[in-house]
């Protein structure tokens, strides 16, 4: 699917958006009445964290813009934000780092991503959890029974399937990553894989992935929406629920699972330092006089060119900064195997190494390499057919 | 000895444009590919006054898309042209008995001239037969990435296709490095090409150089 397949045909704007209303609005007074209700109402704990309602409404905005919908939707946005902390979330942590969940939870103030997911009714998180061992996995157990068919199922970390899937085995019972996500995801409405790990496997699944660690997509041969990244944008998961909330589906997605609204456009596309690569002016060395500049990093080995993200635009921990924007090029962690895939990280790809087995030779190297040889056999035979006379007439006998 | 020689029409008109612009899309999309793997920086001036990248992604992408339309038509040419459609030359490789001989032939141990019984050699048409497949690799994978940079149009329609064949070779830096890999393809069958259409040239003494502007070649009669 492409970005052309969910935008409103020429001249039926209207009665797109109209009819896209009338859904929105149908599905959230049906989440109204049956989703379980919330510990603490929407404006305490808008007070309780010291933001106002205006500051509130003003990120309403952004998530709306950030979805793709028009401004019109800035109420429903609001009205979706109110009640998305009710929706049960059982969070798994499989082959990770936490680093998708601290990066997501934890930042200098709290903004409003950071409001919803302290506030959105996690059943079931190990970091977070309170409960330990028995008690821990009577937590799961009781959400997967309280709520069958009804909870989102958020998972962090990819599955090691090799010796059984013995390389991960979690809680008291000592059951594996795979059987605990087989378990969870077979009951969940809907399944979100937070991070690159839990989408592609990242760095766990890098050459030669002696675990077998794989996303939980081709682990478990299920559909889940890919909230990729390393680690991933918060906007980006409070934006997918949002859009559950709003229309009662999953957001449209790209061939590899990522909704489109955060990951259908490339990171080199809307970049800040993009005039600069237009102009020709790149960074040559670290910490260089073009550096100080803030000049294109393409040669220091910049993959914006090659990833799909909205890191650009949205930005980390607030709209603060981003990885260009600090000075050092894009790592590609949106993409599957990009720890393979990007490497070397601070070359350009041109630069990687020809055969996957290691080495120096870059092509270029083995191409001068191949020319030269080329041109040495060249004047060889040219030498030899002078020599040998091929060019000459025969004389007629 | 005889020196008559007869010429004899070999190149279509359609046949030598094609050509020509097909060699001259190679040759300057190596030059700002080169470019566009490797930039070099242009330190002097103001960032306003310059837009020098992104004018050689431009020819690139200009001459791409005519190397797509000029594979486009030798395909056809090579089906349906009314003058001669050779796209059974291709395969006159399959002819091991002539190729044993070309390769004595052209490694110098033998000096007898090997007949043509098509239009090309028999290692000819292997040589060409692998330069189109590298064209249509080089196309695709060229494709794939010009979709990624212009999201609408044409460009969008042929990208949704091929978006799977991007994932299948490991997103747009696996496609951006394989499109590197076979830029050097065309580097050695450039020098290859150029230097034993010489070669033929001197030994046959047909005029095989002259034979892709003129369109005839000058086969001997007894």
């Amino acid at each position: 699917m492409s970005l052309e397949d969910i935008h409103p045909k020429k001249g039926q704007t209207k009665a797109y958006y109209d009819a896209l209303m009338k859904k929105c609005d149908l599905h959230l007074e049906q989440m109204e009445k049956e989703l379980p209700p919330s510990l603490e109402k929407w404006e305490d704990t808008l007070r309780w964290k010291g933001v106002k309602r205006r500051d509130f409404l003003k990120w309403c905005s952004v998530m709306t813009a950030a979805l793709m919908l028009p401004p019109i939707f800035n109420g429903k946005v609001a009205r979706a934000a109110e009640i998305v902390s009710r929706i049960p979330v059982v969070w798994l942590n499989f082959a990770e780092c936490t680093g998708c969940t601290e990066s997501v939870l934890r930042s200098s103030y709290p903004d409003f991503d950071t409001i919803i997911l302290e506030t959105i009714s996690l059943e079931y998180h190990e970091t977070l959890l309170a409960a330990s061992g028995y008690q821990a996995e009577e937590c799961l157990e009781e959400a997967l029974e309280k709520f069958p068919g009804k909870f989102i199922c958020v998972i962090e970390g990819a599955i090691p399937m090799g010796m059984d899937g013995k390389y991960l085995t979690i809680g008291a019972k000592g059951k594996t990553g795979y059987e605990i996500a087989k378990e969870v995801t077979s009951k969940a409405a809907m399944v979100i894989c937070i991070g690159s790990c839990s989408s592609y496997g990242n760095v766990q699944a890098a050459s030669p992935n002696p675990t077998e660690a794989r996303g939980v997509k081709d682990a478990l041969n299920i559909s889940t929406v890919n909230i990729a990244g390393c680690p991933p944008n918060g906007v980006n998961f409070v934006g997918t629920l949002l859009h559950y909330m709003l229309f009662g589906a999953i957001p449209a997605l790209d061939h590899i699972g990522r909704p489109l609204w955060a990951y259908g456009k490339r990171i080199h596309d809307f970049c800040e330092r993009r005039p600069h690569y237009d102009a020709g002016e790149f960074v040559e060395e670290w910490g260089d006089e073009y550096a100080k500049k803030g000049w294109c990093l393409y040669k220091m080995g910049c993959k914006g060119p090659y990833t799909y993200a909205n890191c650009s635009r949205v930005r980390f921990n607030q709209g603060v900064s981003w990885p260009v924007m600090a000075g050092h090029g894009c790592m590609g962690c949106t993409e599957p195997k990009f720890w393979d895939k990007m490497a070397p990280l601070e070359k350009p790809i041109a630069d990687q190494a020809l055969f996957s087995l290691g080495g120096e030779a870059t092509i270029d190297k083995v191409g001068v390499g191949l020319t030269a040889a080329t041109v040495a056999g060249i004047g060889v035979h040219a030498v030899g057919s002078v020599i040998r006379g091929v060019g000459k007439e025969k004389e007629d006998t | 000895m005889s020196n008559n020689r007869l010429a004899k029409k070999q190149w279509t008109i359609a046949m030598r444009i094609n050509h020509w612009a097909m060699a001259i899309s190679i040759l300057l999309l190596i030059i700002t590919g080169f470019y566009i793997g490797r930039p070099f920086t242009i330190g002097a001036g103001e960032t306003w006054q310059k837009f020098f990248t992104a004018n050689v992604r431009l020819v690139h992408l200009l001459f791409g898309l005519i190397l797509t339309t000029m594979f486009i038509w030798r395909m056809y040419l090579a089906f349906f042209s009314r003058f001669h459609a050779d796209w059974k030359d291709f395969f006159a490789w399959l002819d091991f008995k002539n190729v044993i001989k070309q390769i004595k032939f052209y490694t110098l141990i033998s000096t007898d001239l090997p007949e043509h019984t098509g239009l090309y050699g028999t290692l000819q048409s292997a040589a060409y037969g692998f330069l189109l497949i590298l064209v249509f690799l080089v196309v695709v994978t060229g494709l794939i990435l010009y979709g990624a940079l212009h999201q609408a149009g044409m460009a969008a329609l042929i990208y949704g296709i091929l978006r799977p064949v991007e994932c299948m070779l490991g997103g747009l830096a696996g496609v951006r490095f394989i499109h590197h890999v076979l830029t050097w393809g065309f580097v050695l069958f450039i020098i290859v090409h150029i230097y034993l259409a010489f070669w033929n040239d001197i030994v046959y003494k047909e005029g095989a150089i002259s034979s892709i502007v003129s369109g005839n070649v000058f086969e001997k009669v007894d």
